[in-house]
């Protein structure tokens, strides 16, 4: 009983079996959704291409199937994976050629023993690199590629290089506390890396370079032991997976995709279906319905981006003095934001650009005014409690201005829930603004923006549906990934569960 | 003078005095309670001095100062102060003069004098009233209330209103609710009223004459200074008469008048649905943390809140309507079958909201200690559950509801534009590219009305059903 019991706990614990769990239901569940989807039942016929990602997928699932059961095996054996079973998950990489992320991923769990968190930025940045990689690949179907496409596409081969080869040596050199001096070489490249938006390479750099200076041990400690509990969590990891490659994917596209087959009208390629040219189809111009989505992402992420951080800062700053000062200051400040408290978000969204007319900048500052009263509020909160700490008070009986003390002890310390508050609202601003543009108040209708595309596919919905379904999935990924990872960061920086 | 033993009378009439002296301590009771009582005043500031001249107070305070002087107590702190101060001058090593040293000696020890002298004579029970000790005072006897009750209605109306710790709380929240709608309308207005567009311009076309733009400007009363347009506008919102729209000469009002009840029909049974949905999903996720099903039912919940509705809406018309043939693709008043789409796109994102919100709060809840107990006394998990977890579970998830009610009626504009419903969201939409700052001003503040309206009701009523509530206002 005793033997059960720790056995069951083990499995509980063992972050592969668990994983390994996570990733045969999501290849089942997709796999059954490829089945599902081909087999055209209006005209009763097999689509191919459909039927061959069923059956990879399917393989996929049986083979995790069998890993899962010989890690739950090995574990009520010996306690531990086996170096046997970890050889098993070599095989597994190669599904990222079937844009199985979840196999992946867990592959890359399973073959290294030691995981710091260093490996899995590295594996992480490597895999993003290569679905950017595929997906400027698709670029090669059309009649004509940018003039810097093929310098971009050797770069993004020779930095996924770098990636897996970094991967290696972190699990040879690099420990939970500390890494060889001469890392710091490739944690500089690695910086220089962010350019190309892969903010896992960023990450990674980061880390690198604080082990190999040896810098403050304790913020090394915590940096490490933040992340371990994000990456521990597997839906925020992907959540935050599907962000940088989304970010990196915006950033990269102006040098691999062309932005006129986006914005240009084609007269002789309306409403196309989807071909291998036009991977997604055309829309009513002829514009190519990828390269559209593709570019709306950067819309999207500026949109969400500035309409988080401008009232995060601007209602952190009103909380902050409100909490700090009390009495009269804080009645003012809040009794003036609980009016704006009471219009919905959306609709003061609406009267501010009826007022001033829908253009990019209105938006945001739109969807900015009316979420500041809630980061006031959290922010607030916060303060109010950090204010009674004894720090406040021995920084005060030193003499610090109040100014200092708000921003240099208070504010840093409050800072932890305004993230998570943010990162769970970046998703609000990006459903706000794909809805707005759809209701023709947001961006400009010639912008290719997710909002955009879906008002076009709407008038077409019963004959070319494909319009509105891919830009609302799009969306739909893009905040539910905003969403677990806020789910995670919450879990990792809530002080109770410390 | 009065003493102090009259407070030790049990059969004095102190109902008003209480009440007074509990609301004179915040400011703005203060002065508003001065000023219904304004008539009553000179009257008894008259009586007050009268009484004051022929007081005693001063009598015996001289005759006590007389007694402290003569027997050479204030002498002797003179000296101890004098020395005092030369010790310090010598401490900081200043130097002060003589004269200087024995005037600031005499101040402190006239100062002493001062307070034992105070402090002698309340031990005795004769004290010096301040104006609205006295007025308080008065409030105790039967006479002046029953003479001042007429010039003063309104000062003991609020007085019998705020005794009552209930009363009291709602009437503040009434106040709290109607200043803000207040503010919520001034603020759309001033934004509108900033618009740099012309709506004149927008309606009459680019060859309007400048005579037709003035024209219409005067009938709008455009033309107006931001003050009066400001009160036009507020107390058109408050009669319910907000004049005639720009574009159709329609009655604003009446408009919005038809249009709102189909918006709240179906946020209303998008609350219902949802609430009878998230409810139950999250007290069994809840109960069975971290199992399959709370795993399935959490992460439904988070697709749900990740869903844009406009774009739930376009796959429902798609998979529902124009494949499948179950219900009509838009809204028809007179065919239920068209409310079903509506209601579910709007009250996806409130249904998984209030899920995850359950489940939180019942977590937090079933590790109280009570829970372990009501477990410990054999009590089985259903009851636990249902009789001692939910109830405590349910005042937070009651205020997310009240909160995302609001944010529902915002969104529905989306929704009635998918749907192609003519509610108050929709209209709103229409009205804002001209921009007709009639309407568009009275739709978004009757919804932000009925919202404070919702979190009002369910504020007053958490102050009746919670127990913890009403025994703070109690001790308060």
């Amino acid at each position: 009983m005793k033997n059960i019991l720790h056995v069951k706990l083990l499995l509980k614990i063992t972050q592969e079996y668990v994983n390994s769990h996570f990733t045969f239901v999501f290849s089942l569940l997709f796999s059954l959704l490829f089945l599902a989807y081909s087999y055209n039942f209006s005209s009763n016929s097999w689509r191919p291409v459909v039927l061959l990602f069923f059956i990879i997928y399917a393989i996929t699932t049986a083979y995790v199937a069998f890993v899962n059961l010989r890690i739950k095996k090995d574990l009520a054996k010996y306690g531990d994976i086996q170096k046997s079973t970890r050889m098993f998950g070599y095989p597994l990489l190669i599904t990222i050629l079937s844009g199985n992320i979840f196999s992946t991923s867990f592959a890359f769990m399973l073959v290294s023993k030691r995981k710091t968190a260093e490996y899995t930025f590295a594996a992480y940045a490597f895999i993003t690199q290569l679905f950017i990689l595929g997906i400027a690949a698709l670029n090669l179907f059309k009649p004509y590629v940018t003039d810097t496409f093929l310098l971009a596409m050797g770069v993004f081969l020779v930095l996924s290089l770098l990636y897996i080869v970094m991967a290696i040596l972190c699990t040879k050199y690099v420990t939970a506390t500390e890494a060889p001096k001469w890392m710091l070489i490739p944690g500089i490249v690695l910086l220089l890396a962010t350019f190309t938006g892969n903010l896992f390479a960023t990450l990674l750099g980061y880390s690198l370079i604080q082990k190999a200076r040896k810098a403050n041990p304790s913020s090394i400690e915590k940096w490490q032991k933040i992340w371990e509990k994000i990456l521990r969590n597997t839906m925020a990891v992907f959540g935050l997976f599907f962000i940088i490659f989304m970010f990196s994917l915006s950033v990269t596209s102006s040098w691999t995709f062309d932005y006129d087959f986006a914005t240009e009208n084609n007269y002789g390629a309306l409403l196309q279906t989807p071909t291998l040219e036009y991977p997604l189809g055309t829309d009513n111009y002829g514009r190519d319905l990828f390269s559209r989505i593709v570019f709306g992402a950067q819309i999207s992420l500026i949109v969400g981006f500035f309409s988080t951080i401008i009232p995060a800062v601007i209602g952190g700053a009103l909380g902050a003095f409100s909490g700090y000062y009390g009495k009269s200051t804080d009645n003012i400040i809040m009794r003036s934001l609980d009016i704006l408290y009471a219009i919905p978000g959306i609709l003061l969204a609406i009267a501010i650009i009826a007022a001033f007319g829908a253009n990019t900048v209105n938006l945001i500052i739109a969807l900015s005014v009316g979420a500041i009263p809630t980061y006031a509020r959290t922010m607030r909160a916060n303060v109010m409690q950090l204010a009674n700490y004894e720090f406040v008070e021995s920084a005060r009986a030193l003499g610090a201005s109040d100014a200092a003390i708000i921003f240099k002890h208070i504010v840093p310390n409050s800072l932890a829930p305004m993230i998570v508050k943010a990162t769970l609202t970046i998703g609000g601003a990006v459903i706000s603004t794909s809805s707005l543009s759809f209701l023709g108040l947001g961006i400009e209708p010639h912008i290719p923006e997710w909002g955009n595309i879906l008002k076009v596919g709407s008038t077409y919905l019963e004959t070319h549906s494909y319009v509105a379904i891919f830009p609302g999935l799009c969306i739909m990924l893009l905040v539910l990934s905003f969403n677990f990872l806020g789910d995670g960061l919450r879990d990792a920086l809530d002080p109770k569960t410390n | 003078m009065v003493t102090s033993k009259i407070y030790l009378k049990p059969e004095k009439f102190i109902f008003f005095s209480t009440v007074y002296q509990k609301l004179v301590h915040q400011k703005p009771y203060h002065l508003l309670l001065f000023l219904f009582s304004i008539l009553v005043h000179p009257f008894t500031y008259f009586i007050y001095r009268k009484r004051n001249h022929s007081n005693t107070y001063d009598q015996a305070f001289a005759l006590r100062s007389q007694y402290y002087i003569e027997h050479g107590l204030v002498a002797q702190w003179q000296k101890e102060f004098g020395q005092q101060e030369i010790a310090k001058a010598t401490f900081f090593k200043e130097a002060v003069l003589e004269s200087q040293i024995q005037s600031t000696a005499k101040q402190l020890a006239q100062r002493k004098l001062q307070q034992q002298v105070d402090q002698d004579l309340q031990k005795e029970g004769i004290q010096q009233l301040s104006y609205d000790q006295f007025f308080n005072q008065q409030l105790t006897n039967k006479r002046f209330v029953a003479l001042t009750f007429l010039p003063a209605v309104l000062f003991y109306v609020v007085l019998i209103l705020f005794a009552n710790p209930f009363l009291q709380f709602i009437i503040e929240r009434i106040l709290q609710s109607f200043i803000v709608i207040v503010g919520v309308a001034t603020l759309v207005f001033t934004i509108l009223y900033l618009s740099p567009f012309d709506p004149a311009r927008n309606l009459l076309g680019v060859e309007a004459t400048p005579e037709q733009i003035v024209n219409f400007n005067r009938i709008h009363g455009l033309d107006q200074p931001y003050l009066s347009q400001l009160w036009n506008a507020l107390s058109g919102l408050f009669t319910f008469d907000l004049g005639t729209s720009f574009a159709g000469k329609e009655d604003i009002t009446h408009s919005i008048a038809t249009k709102f009840p189909v918006t709240l029909e179906i946020a209303v049974l998008s609350l219902l649905m949802a609430i009878a949905i998230a409810i139950p999903v999250g007290i069994i996720s809840a109960v069975r943390p971290n199992s399959y099903l709370d795993y399935t039912f959490m992460f439904i919940a988070l697709i749900g809140l990740s869903i844009p509705s406009f774009w739930q809406g376009l796959i429902f018309i798609l998979t529902f309507a124009l494949k499948l043939q179950w219900f009509p693709a838009t809204y028809n008043p007179h065919n239920w079958l068209s409310l079903i789409m509506p209601i579910v796109v709007l009250g996806t994102s409130i249904t998984a909201s209030i899920a995850r919100m359950t489940r939180s709060s019942m977590l937090e809840v079933i590790h109280e200690d009570y829970i372990i107990t009501a477990k410990a006394k054999g009590l089985n998990e259903f009851k636990v559950i249902s009789k001692h977890a939910i109830r405590n579970a349910m005042i937070p998830i009651i205020t997310v509801i009240g909160l995302l009610f609001g944010g529902m009626l915002g969104g529905a504009s989306v929704t009635e534009k998918v749907f192609n419903i003519s509610g108050i969201g929709s209209y709103i939409v229409d009205k804002q590219f001209i921009p007709d700052i009639p309407a568009i001003l009275g739709g978004v503040v009757y919804i932000a009305i009925t919202i404070s309206i919702v979190n009002l009701f369910i504020d007053i009523m958490y102050a009746f059903f919670d127990p913890r509530i009403r025994s703070k206002m109690k001790k308060s």
